[in-house]
């Protein structure tokens, strides 16, 4: 799967080394990273460019009774994270997905969105974004929408097509507000994605918008 | 002879340090732990304190925290793989997000802790490792060497923890110019040729 054409931008990358990125955006970033090795190597560096910022700083001396502290409990230490149980979610889905997945894709509660799409809410982030995953049909298309704020995606199975080109597994991309695109999968088999959006969808078409009011209800 | 005493050459520094994982990770050696915590502590401090200052205490959490997984995780560090001073900034940065989620106002039901991993078990490959001593020394130099305001905004990304958007509100700059500042700044240090 280390066939991405579209990587997260280089500014976006260097907020998530720096760990200022919203979780949300951080989870797309890392869902990209796990099966990208040239944002995986531009990564490491960014992580250094971090490093010699902080090793820049003016030192702030530390208390002997800290270093002590610290000392005297060092004895008494397990480590709780290497004593998690071995996972059992399916290979293919991104580790930092695996908070929210129990086995894999097909298992999770997926809703009817259109006869095209479904979808299945995993969380929302402190900025209120919504981090979802939607399903496309093999040759379905989502409805031409426009978003109020940004929406980040990454394909995790499948590909499909919009107005700026052919999108395939692991590719990363953003629509920022002003983008309208209707993505449509490709014939051979369904798409399936990680989308967080900032703000809720708005759908462009005629009928489609008498559906606005009801879709940003849930964004309250 | 006093004036002969020079001060350890960062590599000949970087290389002791990384002795003392070792002595961690086979003996469970305290006194390279508290060597350690010299060289860190104040490091980690600092780091906390520029996001919030004068929060003593925080900052004492945030070595408590980060040392902690020094002392755990010394066996799984290899320094073939990634160099110490990144290794320790990487968890420095990881425990401060785990800080600010625990302790946010606002809710998120996001766990970072598989987001961010990406120094434990993956690193560079030999050819890379070669690089990386000269990639050190050449990201030092090019950042005394930036102009003062791509510095001011990788300072608030970096070290202030701030997002684009805080950095565009604080420095009173439109968006794009945030943005644009990140990457010239980047260009400048080469840290994107990918090789």
């Amino acid at each position: 799967m280390d066939k991405a054409t579209n990587h997260p931008y280089d500014e976006l990358l260097a907020a998530y080394s720096a760990g200022s990125l919203p979780l949300s955006q951080a989870l797309c970033v890392s869902a990209h990273l796990e099966n990208c090795k040239s944002c995986g190597q531009k990564l490491q560096r960014l992580n250094r460019v971090g490093s010699q910022l902080m090793q820049q700083l003016k030192p702030a001396r530390a208390s002997e009774q800290l270093k002590n502290r610290l000392l005297d409990s060092l004895d008494a230490l397990t480590d709780e994270a290497a004593e998690h149980e071995p996972t059992k979610v399916d290979p293919s889905v991104p580790r930092c997905l695996h908070q929210f997945i129990d086995s894999n894709y097909n298992d999770l509660a997926w809703k009817r969105v259109s006869a095209d799409i479904h979808s299945v809410e995993l969380c929302r982030d402190s900025n209120g974004a919504k981090v979802e995953l939607l399903k496309i049909k093999p040759g379905g298309s989502a409805t031409t929408h426009t978003h109020l704020g940004d929406e980040y995606t990454v394909i995790l199975e499948g590909s499909f097509s919009d107005e700026g080109g052919l999108y395939r597994q692991g590719d990363f991309m953003v629509r920022t507000d002003n983008d309208q695109h209707t993505p449509v999968a490709t014939q051979d088999r369904e798409c399936i994605c990680l989308a967080v959006t900032e703000g809720p969808i708005q759908f462009t078409g005629l009928v489609s918008r008498l559906l606005n009011p009801f879709i940003r209800r849930g964004y309250a | 002879m006093q004036a002969m005493t020079k001060r350890k050459a960062p590599s000949d520094k970087l290389a002791a340090l990384s002795a003392c994982m070792t002595r961690i990770a086979n003996d469970r050696d305290k006194s390279a732990f508290a060597e350690l915590f010299d060289h860190y502590a104040p490091q980690i401090r600092a780091y906390s304190l520029a996001r919030d200052p004068g929060a003593d205490l925080v900052a004492d959490d945030l070595v408590q925290e980060v040392m902690t997984r020094v002392w755990l995780k010394a066996s799984k560090y290899n320094s073939n793989l990634a160099n110490l001073n990144t290794w320790i900034f990487t968890l420095a940065r990881n425990c401060r997000i785990d800080y600010l989620r625990r302790n946010s106002r606002y809710v998120t039901e996001i766990d970072p802790t598989d987001i961010f991993n990406d120094m434990e078990d993956e690193g560079p490959g030999p050819f890379q490792m070669a690089q990386q001593g000269r990639a050190e020394e050449s990201i030092r130099a090019g950042l005394e060497e930036l102009p003062r305001e791509q510095a001011e905004i990788l300072t608030k990304v970096y070290l202030e923890g701030k997002s684009h958007q805080q950095t565009s509100e604080e420095l009173k700059l439109p968006l794009g110019t945030v943005k644009s500042r990140v990457r010239l700044a980047l260009k400048k240090l080469e840290v994107l040729v990918v090789r």
